[in-house]
């Protein structure tokens, strides 16, 4: 079997461990404990018949991705960048965070995610489209599980291609 | 040919070949030596090992005037392409060889400790003395053994960047071996990226009674996870072990991440770690 490299990263507080905790165990708190340097925890997916065993290293949140410690990223296959759809203050540095992490990670697949979908409405929705400079890849809740597995699913996909 | 008969052309074309038999006949005689000469090696060799020595001379003596650049850049290239190969089988040896050096000098300064405390008295000295000289052993190894030798309980072998697993071996289950793995990649990156200590690694990551001792490789780690304390004799021993291990067994198998070079890796620690381990238990018990 196939084992990848995935590295879960973005802001703090924009969900990265509800991700985590919601693709690994499936479940979800709303207590709010900040990640202390890493925590890394595996999960084998199939995608269209081929297995392939997840390494997720969930990262603690930083402001601008330069503070992430660079060894970190070594040997990643794949990033999962995440930002909260509610705080823009999580998405103001996406071109230059995603920039950054393509140069860390080169040939990687890194997939944007907007989280926290939850708490918005259609119209907020529409408003972040508007204000954000790229697009992003998939919008997922944490807390009600909507898109988690297909998010990582989808790296799977391209992981194997 | 009779006298006052005109030559036909028949007659003309015997004559034309026995003119021609005439004239080349010389010609034809060089012709057939030569063919001899080309036909058989034992007359061929000597006329031309001269000519081909002669030309292999001058190759040689203008070769590194025609081809150094040709030569430097095939070398260059290779040597760009086969790097990670080179480190990987460097890395043990050069290893090795520091360790003894260090060995040696820690022998030098052992040797001066023991002539210092040669004539210090002491209860427990004198009874290490009286043991050293009724069984003939050195009182320094009396010590040594009062200890207690630590337990190999799991061994890993670690891709450095990834922290994906390449192979391990356990006296028991435990938690999931590619988490641990994972999760001892990310505290090294974290202390080394910490202290910013450039070359410098993580070796030692010490709990209550067990330890975790790592041995970094160019591209990838041994991490050994063991119940009881590990004097740096012990230490020594078991570096030297990684060492000898990571020379024989990963040194063509530490390039890529497959199901057979897995297996192969996790039995052989298993062979050279956990058996013999449990194999010496028996015997002393």
């Amino acid at each position: 079997m196939i084992s990848k490299k995935v590295i879960l990263t973005g802001s703090f507080g924009v969900g990265k461990t509800s991700l985590f905790n919601q693709f690994i165990y499936s479940r979800f708190s709303d207590k709010y404990l900040t990640t202390i340097g890493v925590k890394v925890n595996k999960k084998t997916i199939e995608v269209n018949g081929r297995e392939i065993s997840l390494l997720v290293w969930d990262i603690a949140g930083e402001v601008s991705q330069d503070k992430v410690p660079t060894s970190y990223f070594l040997g990643a296959s794949g990033i999962i960048y995440v930002f909260d759809l509610t705080r823009p203050s999580t998405y103001k540095n996406l071109e230059e965070d995603i920039n950054y992490l393509k140069d860390m990670v080169k040939g990687g697949i890194i997939k944007v995610v907007g989280n926290k979908e939850d708490l918005v409405t259609e119209e907020q929705l529409e408003e972040v489209k508007k204000e954000i400079s790229m697009p992003w890849d998939i919008t997922t809740s944490a807390k009600t599980g909507k898109n988690v597995e297909s998010l990582f699913q989808q790296l799977g996909a391209e992981l194997l291609d | 040919m009779d006298k006052g008969r005109k030559p036909d052309s028949r007659d003309e074309e015997l004559l034309l070949k026995e003119l021609r038999q005439i004239l080349l006949r010389e010609d034809r005689d060089a012709l057939e030596q030569l063919q001899e000469i080309l036909d058989n090696k034992e007359q061929l060799t000597p006329r031309i090992s001269p000519i081909i020595k002669e030309q292999i001379d001058l190759l040689k003596s203008n070769f590194p005037d025609e081809y150094r650049q040709e030569v430097r850049e095939i070398t260059k290239e290779q040597l760009l392409d086969s790097q990670e190969d080179i480190l990987n089988l460097l890395y043990p040896a050069m290893g090795k060889m520091i360790k003894r050096y260090i060995a040696h000098q820690f022998q030098i300064l052992k040797d001066s400790i023991d002539d210092r405390v040669k004539n210090t008295f002491s209860s427990q000295g004198i009874l290490g003395k009286i043991k050293a000289s009724l069984f003939g052993i050195n009182s320094s190894d009396i010590i040594l053994s009062d200890i207690d030798s630590p337990i190999i309980e799991e061994i890993f072998v670690v891709q450095r960047d990834s922290g994906l697993l390449m192979g391990q071996a356990s006296i028991r289950s435990t938690i999931d071996q590619d988490v641990v793995a994972g999760m001892l990649t990310a505290i090294k990156a974290f202390v080394e990226d910490a202290f910013q200590k450039g070359t410098e690694e993580l070796e030692l990551i010490e709990y209550d009674t067990h330890a975790i001792f790592t041995q970094s490789f160019h591209s990838y780690y041994i991490a050994v996870a063991m119940k009881g304390s590990l004097s740096s004799g012990e230490r020594d021993k078991l570096s030297t072990s990684l060492y000898d291990f990571a020379e024989k067994e990963l040194k063509h198998r530490a390039k890529e991440i497959d199901e057979t070079n897995f297996n192969y890796i996790s039995s052989k620690l298993e062979e050279y770690f956990i058996t013999t381990q449990l194999n010496k238990e028996r015997t002393a018990v």
